[in-house]
């Protein structure tokens, strides 16, 4: 049975090949995520081993909680007794803020996801920098810049730069150019300065702090016993000790959750997708050669095959298939995982990475699932085929029997779909963790797209008859047996359209919810802001130096400047935002969107008031008149009354109190700044302004000042680039669709050989035998477009309702789905390339003596 | 069946609608070569019902499939209604096959998801020219399927199916109808109504029809029966009946 397997698929090259490029790509994605997110994790786990290489023992700040976006700080005081411990060669506190260097009036920073660093300089013998040229800083007013801002920006040891800090631009020269660890990893996108303790404590706001202090152990003495001689020589309950292994462990698996693991998960997604695309097409592709070759099945079944042999054949068909294309996907994973990385690089979100590894795991997952969709979609082709009687060999024109599960296929189908309802439902609505939710909203979806292409075959012959009038009008005569061809087996035509519809069903689900978010962000500027102009801080998590307040304030045409600030804080153990403002002007730039209380309320705040967001007040079961304790990242606690509920997902998502209220929960460092809502004089031109704000705030170059459009652009330029990468994994689940068509026209026009000989013989010319298939194509294309549409639409609607409260809102985007239709017209066309050369290529005679 | 008797084997070459001129069909080449044509030379006048007939190899098929434009000889002419075939490329030929040329093959070849109307129609539809309706009319009541218009060919015996072949290539009113074993696969009754409608489409509207057969009896309604063997012509009689058709066979074997 094995070597019939074999000769059936080698005589059938083309049909195994479109088959297996089918479930190829998919593989591809998934080994090449695998690839990737190994590379990134492996990296990380690098950084951070290099980064404590040198030290044995590592002294962290242990905050009341953990805040992605909240570095934490602890007493540099407490080195003293960290060098008097036993067995401590050298000890030194060490500091990580952000900021960067301005060489020539460029900044050499980083917009995209990767931070800017800088950090304070150790003494070699614990740095994980090494100078490759010039040397470490040691004197306040030098810098060291890492390799890569060296090559960006062309600088040199003993040019006069910039530094770009909490506290203004400060002037600085660089003394060496270093490198991290053994310079085998790169760091993706971040960049690095160092800079001697003292001018990061001031020129941060640190005076007195630290991020770690770092030790070195004596010769002979372990790390372990190190830690425990540290731990022994400080307070019990303010600081956590660790060695330096452990604090690489733990800062990797952070960083690794907070990136690698999001990025795994995320493209695996779309990898399912692509999967989930093939699965069809290999369904489709197995139904229709169960079915061509039913003659072929029952004579062998006539000299003495069981059906387990027939099971077997076409199964083992699958297996093979399967194999071959998980191997070969597994390779093009790598090249994948390459280009994908090159594409986050130039996309402005450069991730670290080290050289390419392909782990068993990898291999083992892409195999498994590679194999195992193609077997599990060519199961239920493969049982059909052996239900073919013996007897079908003898006779002409035999079909397969119909089985029994076919006739229930509409309420298998509805059953699944309310199943897939359900689960949407539940996803969107239910309490539970995210990604329990996520995970049935998805699993909702993928039913709901099952239960769609098992009924789209009843509207197959109603939308045919509808697109033949143009079509006929269009084409003529062969526009019309186009027509007649994609309606004449509806069940082959709707799979084929299945496949494309969930790609263009993702894609108008995406646009919808991303253009959901971008409106979330919009119309809150619109609605919220009564400002003109907005001064945040560049970076994330950033906070502005406190004199860009007086600066702002004293530029002519300002008639009000309302700072905001805010620090993460938790209540009841949820971590939230504590947003502190001016409550004497804050509603002269913000538009409070009232549930409970009024803008008097906001007068009235005082030191013991809060006004919480809506979602929040619900989530955290408070009305007004409660009183809710709040905790702050710096260990100090406070008590607020609510004052007043109202609604804002966006721009104030939080508990609002007065920012005299806020300083004491501030950790030391921070200004307690991060916002200025500027309001123009009445008849300022707001260009002059602008321009006079932005003169105004030249010494502090990490604040932003935008107009209220601008704000809008870049949010819909950011915006855009999620699309952009959304779409980009999209296609490969769109394309892969195409090669479903291409295999369905090819085995028709294969199964149709006869008849395309009668037609070339009786005046069909080349051309159109061409547009007959490409218009064959169009309609499936049609078909799964306008499927895709509306199911894309569905679950937009749907998704958008239910997270209403988060602020997102449906926009139809009606120019988008135009753009949509047409491309699945063009995709069809694309698709029909192939098979439409083949079936006019065909010899008028061979064909008219075809069997 | 008709029982007239006129030969006119040595029709001029004026009102001949289909002449061939020492074609020849070479496959292979040196000892494996295969003379399927050997200078055959042949011309059919307007009006006339032929038959081709010969043992397997003799060369019958590929005659006609030369003269119909399916196939290029290796040389030799063949002209179609005064249009030269030699040097046509596809898309010529194709035309000229729509335009000039009706087919009734074997199987039948109608597209299963039409009806017998739409199958009648469509190399019309294929050409983007309507049908002339009083001669649709004419041919739907010569071959009797007025009632079956509307059904799809698996609902049609295999007789009603040839006769829907026939009448579609009797619908844009061709040149030549050629012919390739049209009662091959149907048994002797349905034989009977496809060939009566054949020599009808002789008689009574003037169609010209070179038919390839190994049926005695079909060839018996020809006017003229010509015999193949090895490529030639070997010999190029009259109407003959079917004993006397079956006699020329066993001469030739």
């Amino acid at each position: 049975m094995i070597g019939l397997v074999l000769r059936g698929l080698s005589t059938r090259k083309l049909r195994s090949a479109l088959t297996a490029i089918a479930i190829l790509l998919g593989v591809t994605m998934i080994s090449g995520t695998l690839v990737l997110t190994d590379q990134i994790d492996r990296a990380f786990v690098q950084i951070f081993q290099q980064g404590n290489a040198k030290i044995e023992v590592v002294v962290k700040p242990k905050p009341p909680f953990q805040d992605d976006q909240t570095e934490v700080y602890l007493n540099a005081d407490l080195i003293t007794a960290v060098r008097a411990a036993e067995g401590v060669q050298l000890a030194e506190p060490y500091i990580q803020v952000q900021g960067y260097v301005i060489v020539d009036g460029k900044a050499m920073d980083q917009t995209g996801g990767a931070p800017s660093f800088v950090f304070s300089s150790v003494p070699e013998a614990l740095n994980p920098y090494t100078p490759i040229s010039g040397r470490l800083p040691t004197a306040s007013g030098e810098i060291a810049i890492a390799t890569e801002i060296a090559e960006k920006s062309k600088a040199k040891v003993g040019d006069a730069v910039t530094l770009a800090t909490q506290d203004g631009i400060k002037p600085v020269t660089i003394v060496g150019i270093v490198q991290y660890g053994d310079g085998s990893t790169s760091l993706g996108g971040s960049t690095s300065v160092l800079s001697p303790l003292i001018d990061v404590q001031n020129w941060w706001s640190l005076q007195g702090k630290a991020s770690y202090l770092y030790a070195k152990a004596n010769e002979g003495v372990s790390a372990e016993q190190l830690k425990a001689n540290v731990r022994a020589a400080l307070p019990q309950n303010d600081v956590i000790v660790q060695t330096g292994k452990e604090n690489a462990d733990e800062q990797a698996s952070i960083l690794n959750n907070l990136i690698g693991k999001i990025i795994r998960y995320a493209l695996l997604a779309f990898a399912g997708v692509a999967v989930l695309v093939g699965a069809f097409i290999i369904y489709n592709t197995f139904s229709i050669t169960v079915a061509q070759r039913t003659r072929e099945f029952a004579m062998l079944r006539t000299i003495g095959a069981s059906r387990r042999q027939i099971l077997g054949t076409v199964v083992g068909e699958a297996f093979i298939i399967g194999l071959v294309a998980s191997l070969v996907g597994l390779g093009l994973g790598l090249v994948f995982a390459w280009g994908l990385n090159k594409l986050f690089g130039a996309i402005g979100f450069g991730l670290p990475a080290t050289g390419l590894i392909l782990s068993w795991q990898a291999v083992a997952v892409s195999l498994v699932v590679g194999v195992g969709i193609t077997v599990l979609a060519s199961i239920f082709p493969a049982l059909r085929a052996t239900k073919i009687a013996p007897i079908a060999a003898l006779r002409e024109g035999v079909t397969l029997p119909v089985g029994r599960l076919q006739k229930l296929t509409p309420v298998i189908a509805i059953v699944i779909a309310a199943l897939g309802a359900t689960g949407m439902v539940f996803g969107l609505a239910s309490d539970a963790d995210t990604t329990s939710r996520l995970l049935t909203l998805a699993g909702g979806a993928i039913l709901i797209f099952v239960a769609v292409a098992m009924l789209a075959r009843f509207i197959v012959r109603p939308v045919v008859g509808v697109l033949s009038v143009p079509i006929t009008k269009a084409a003529g005569g062969v526009g019309r047996l186009a027509s007649e061809n994609a309606a004449r087996n509806p069940a082959r035509t709707a799979v084929t359209a299945a496949a494309l519809m969930i790609g263009i069903g993702l894609v108008v689900f995406v646009t919808i919810f991303v253009g959901g978010l971008r409106e979330s962000f919009t119309g809150a500027i619109d609605t919220s802001l009564k400002s003109d102009v907005t001064v945040t801080a560049r970076g994330f998590g950033g906070s502005l130096p406190v004199g860009v307040l007086d600066a702002v304030t004293a530029v002519p045409g300002v008639e009000t400047a309302s700072p905001v600030g805010g620090t993460a804080v938790q209540v009841d153990a949820q971590t939230l935002a504590l947003i502190g403002v001016d409550s004497a002007t804050i509603t002269n730039v913000y538009s409070f969107d009232w549930n409970s209380g009024s803008d008097a309320s906001v007068q009235g705040l005082g030191a013991d008031k809060a006004l919480v967001e809506d979602t929040i007040a619900t989530s955290l079961k408070v009305q007004p008149g409660d009183a809710i304790k709040v905790q702050s990242i710096n260990g100090a606690s406070a008590t607020f009354t609510v004052a007043g509920t109202y609604t804002d997902p966006t721009i104030l998502n939080g508990i609002v109190v007065d920012q005299a209220a806020l300083k004491p929960l501030l950790q030391s460092n921070a200004t307690g700044l991060n916002t200025v809502f500027v309001n123009e004089a009445l008849g300022a031109n707001p260009d002059i302004v602008q321009a006079a704000l932005e003169a105004a705030l030249t010494d502090y170059p990490t604040a932003k000042v935008q107009s209220n459009a601008q704000q809008k652009e870049q949010v819909a330029s950011s915006v855009n680039t999620i699309l952009v990468i959304f779409y980009a994994l999209l296609a490969l689940s769109v394309v892969i669709s195409l090669f479903g068509i291409v295999n369905t026209l090819v085995l028709s026009i294969f199964e149709r050989t006869r008849e395309i000989g009668m037609l070339r013989s009786v005046g069909t010319t080349r051309r159109q035998m061409r547009a007959m298939i490409r218009w064959e194509a169009v309609i499936t294309s049609i078909i799964g477009g306008v499927l895709g549409v509306l199911l894309g639409i569905m679950f937009g609607w749907a998704v958008c309702k239910g997270l209403e409260s988060e602020g997102l809102a449906f926009v139809f985007p009606t120019v988008q789905i135009v753009i949509f239709l047409v491309l699945s017209i063009v995709a069809g066309i694309v698709a029909a390339i192939l098979p439409a050369r083949r079936a006019a290529k065909l010899d008028v005679l061979e064909a008219l003596q075809y069997e | 069946m008709s029982t007239q008797i006129t030969t006119t084997p040595s029709a001029t070459a004026t009102d001949a609608v289909v002449v061939a001129t020492d074609l020849s069909k070479i496959y292979g080449e040196g000892d494996s070569e295969v003379r399927a044509l050997d200078g055959v030379s042949v011309s059919f006048p307007k009006g006339q019902l032929a038959a081709v007939m010969g043992p397997s190899g003799s060369g019958k098929s590929t005659l006609m499939h030369i003269l119909a434009g399916l196939d290029q000889p290796t040389s030799g002419s063949v002209l179609v209604d005064g249009t030269e075939l030699a040097g046509l490329n596809d898309q010529k030929l194709t035309l000229l096959r729509r335009d000039k040329i009706g087919f009734v093959f074997q199987f039948f070849n109608l597209l299963p998801m039409l009806t017998a109307k739409e199958n009648i129609e469509l190399p019309m539809k294929i050409a983007g020219t309507t049908p002339d309706a009083e001669w649709e009319a004419t041919l739907v009541e010569a071959t009797g399927l007025g009632t079956r218009l509307t059904h799809k060919p698996a609902e049609l015996s295999g007789g009603q199916q040839q006769r829907v072949a026939v009448a579609r290539a009797l619908l844009s009113k061709p040149a030549v109808i050629f012919g390739d074993e049209p009662t091959g696969n149907l048994d002797s009754k349905t034989s009977g109504e496809v060939l009566d409608l054949l020599r009808r489409a002789v008689d009574e509207f003037g169609q010209t029809v070179i038919m390839v057969t190994h049926d005695a009896s079909a060839a018996a309604i020809a006017d003229r029966t010509l015999f193949l063997r090895d490529g030639k012509i070997v010999r190029d009689a009259g109407h003959l009946s079917a004993g006397e058709i079956l006699d020329t066979i066993k001469t030739l074997e």
